[in-house]
């Protein structure tokens, strides 16, 4: 007999994991950067709030108030001081970059937070719903529906206002958005530090519902690469059931073969779907 | 180095030029160390220096030469590692034990190089990004044979490490080392380097010009997953003891990265004045643990963004382009 609970909360974590893609999907899509230190941004994020929890005994949630401004200002920054300066000639240059942002913050956390493992404990993170034989933790439910309310919000962004537009515009060609009088320094840093917010409301989500130390955030860059594979680029619904597939596959994996397997699972079908169709199921192209 | 006309003329009958006989001669020094009783610290630091000059200067074949920014060097080097520690358990010597790592490393590049060369630019690094963490998984889950000790990542104790002395082990890196910059040496110049430049700076040009695009590719990928291959087995002859956390760590790319970056990628001596300055950076900083990492990161970072070309690329000038 199959755990129903089972399913339902692979296809809930799948709104996590849309949400930790879409930041890395958002920069992709308007700077063709793969940013690295995606996901140790995220756990950045976790990290302070963290300590807010800890220090301050700020809910999580609450806690993003502050954290959501000083991440898009961090993403400003980011993008400012660095992807921007890279110099032309070698290509390779933002990624090495990112690569090298992502190693920095690393052992930030390290040496700040010790490589244990710790968790956003919070008074409800550990409630259920129960409806008859099916078991579903809240903080999985809260993923699912902030997911939805968060790509609904981009997608309104970027279809309705000014701004939103000089993205789109930005990301399908570049050079005809210049010469349209968009100014595109100034598009790519804005969609950097809007890809860094939603990075920081993943990592509240994310550490609500996982464990994290700080070393998560390359599995974590693996899971938003294996979405944004797997949903295509430009596709919200591509993204959104990319997040569904590779949260059904990590929770059927650890429900199958065990849980020290799961994210075993989750890699072999992210090199799986790479080599059998690289341009994703809901790709644009 | 200043060379008269008879010497050039003879070095031209033994089929070698001025750089080819600066390693030979700077080889032969080295290669004396041990024997004039060089301090065992001495020893130490040229060897790893010699086992990050090789991972560097693998690295630097497919990022530098060819334009693949792989970041999958751990899986290579952990296999190679483990196949060493595996091998020598099972009471077979040395070389077999590094030979079957060689070849590991070959056939995984090969199944690997089916995903992963469908991909092109940034999808390619983060799809090598993938595989050593499922290596790593890999190793936490199955142990292939029993070890002294039990448990899912436990790790294995390597026997060799006992019975060879440090010098043994010196000597073998250096043998790596400059095997390395041989092969490096002999493709820059040749049909092959020329081919991977021209891959490099534009594929679409060199597919048209009729080189075979996806076998140079896959020729690179496979040296280089050779010399990682050789690095990590001299590595793990020394440190005797591998368990998956480590030896799939991303620190191997970063090394390679780093040492290579500050170099100065596509350049032959980039990686080596790279190496020695990561190695330097390595015992200087070794007390601090993890503030070693974060400060290697802030160095990749500010030289990616005030010297992008590197040492060397700095030291020949923006007239000459490296490339």
């Amino acid at each position: 007999m199959m755990d129903w609970s089972v399913i339902i909360m692979g296809i809930m974590l799948g709104g996590l994991y849309a949400l930790i893609a879409l930041g890395l999907s958002l920069v992709f899509g308007v700077m063709k950067l793969i940013n690295v230190a995606h996901g140790d941004l995220i756990i950045f994020a976790t990290y302070l709030s963290y300590a807010f929890l800890t220090y301050l005994k700020l809910d999580p949630i609450i806690s993003l108030v502050v954290i959501a401004p000083l991440m898009f200002f961090l993403g400003l920054m980011l993008y400012l001081y660095f992807f921007a300066k890279t110099s032309s000639e070698m290509p390779e240059a933002p990624l090495i970059i990112a690569f090298g942002i992502s190693l920095i913050l690393q052992n930030y956390h390290q040496i700040l937070w010790s490589p244990m493992s710790r968790g956003l404990t919070t008074s409800y993170s550990l409630y259920s719903l129960v409806f008859k034989s099916i078991y579903i933790p809240l903080s999985y439910l809260l993923n699912f529906v902030v997911a939805i309310v968060i790509m609904l919000l981009l997608h309104i962004f970027l279809t309705r206002t000014y701004l939103g537009r000089a993205i789109r515009a930005a990301s399908q060609d570049l050079k005809a958005a210049h010469l349209m009088g968009i100014n595109t320094q100034k598009v790519f840093a804005f969609a950097f530090a809007i890809a860094m917010v939603i990075a920081a409301i993943a990592g509240i989500f994310l550490g609500l519902t996982f464990p994290f130390n700080p070393q998560s955030g390359v599995a974590f860059l693996i899971i938003a690469f294996g979405v944004v594979i797997i949903g295509g680029l430009g596709s919200m619904i591509g993204t959104f059931l990319g997040g569904v597939i590779l949260g059904l596959a990590q929770t059927l994996g650890g429900y199958f073969l065990g849980s020290a397997s799961q994210m075993l699972v989750v890699y072999l079908m992210v090199l799986l779907i790479l080599a059998f169709k690289p341009q994703g199921f809901f790709g644009i192209k | 180095m200043v060379l008269n006309k008879d010497g050039g003329l003879m070095l031209k009958k033994l089929g070698i030029d001025k750089t080819e006989l600066c390693i030979i001669l700077l080889t032969l020094t080295l290669i004396t160390f041990p024997f004039i009783g060089a301090p065992k610290s001495v020893l130490l630091y040229l060897f790893l220096f010699f086992v990050y000059m090789t991972l560097s200067m693998a690295w630097n074949l497919v990022a530098g030469y060819a334009g693949l920014v792989s970041l999958c060097p751990p899986a290579f080097f952990g296999l190679a590692g483990y196949s060493l520690a595996i091998f020598t358990l099972l009471k077979f010597s040395v070389c077999v034990a590094i030979g079957v790592g060689i070849l590991v490393a070959i056939l995984f590049a090969l199944i690997i190089s089916i995903p992963i060369f469908r991909l092109m630019g940034i999808y390619f690094s983060i799809s090598t990004l993938v595989i050593p963490e499922a290596l790593r998984i890999a190793f936490f889950l199955w142990r292939p044979i029993k070890g002294t000790f039990h448990g899912g990542g436990a790790g294995y104790m390597i026997p060799v490490t006992e019975k060879l002395k440090m010098e043994t082990i010196y000597l073998f890196s250096l043998f790596v080392a400059a095997f390395s910059i041989y092969i490096l040496k002999k493709i820059k110049n040749s049909k092959f380097g020329f081919g991977l430049a021209a891959i490099r700076d534009n594929q679409r040009t060199a597919t048209s010009c009729g080189i075979n695009v996806y076998k140079l590719k896959l020729q690179s990928f496979i040296i280089s997953a050779i010399l990682i291959a050789l690095a990590g087995s001299v590595f793990y002859i020394y440190q005797g003891f591998i368990e998956p956390s480590s030896a799939f760590n991303i620190k191997w790319t970063m090394i390679a990265m780093l040492s290579t970056v500050i170099g100065g990628m596509g350049t032959l001596f980039g990686p080596v004045m790279g190496s020695a300055f990561v190695t330097f950076l390595h015992f200087l900083l070794a007390r601090y643990g993890n503030l070693s990492l974060l400060i290697q990161g802030v160095i990749l970072v500010a030289i990616m963004l005030l010297l992008p070309r590197g040492i060397m690329g700095f030291l020949l000038g923006k007239s000459n382009k490296v490339y």
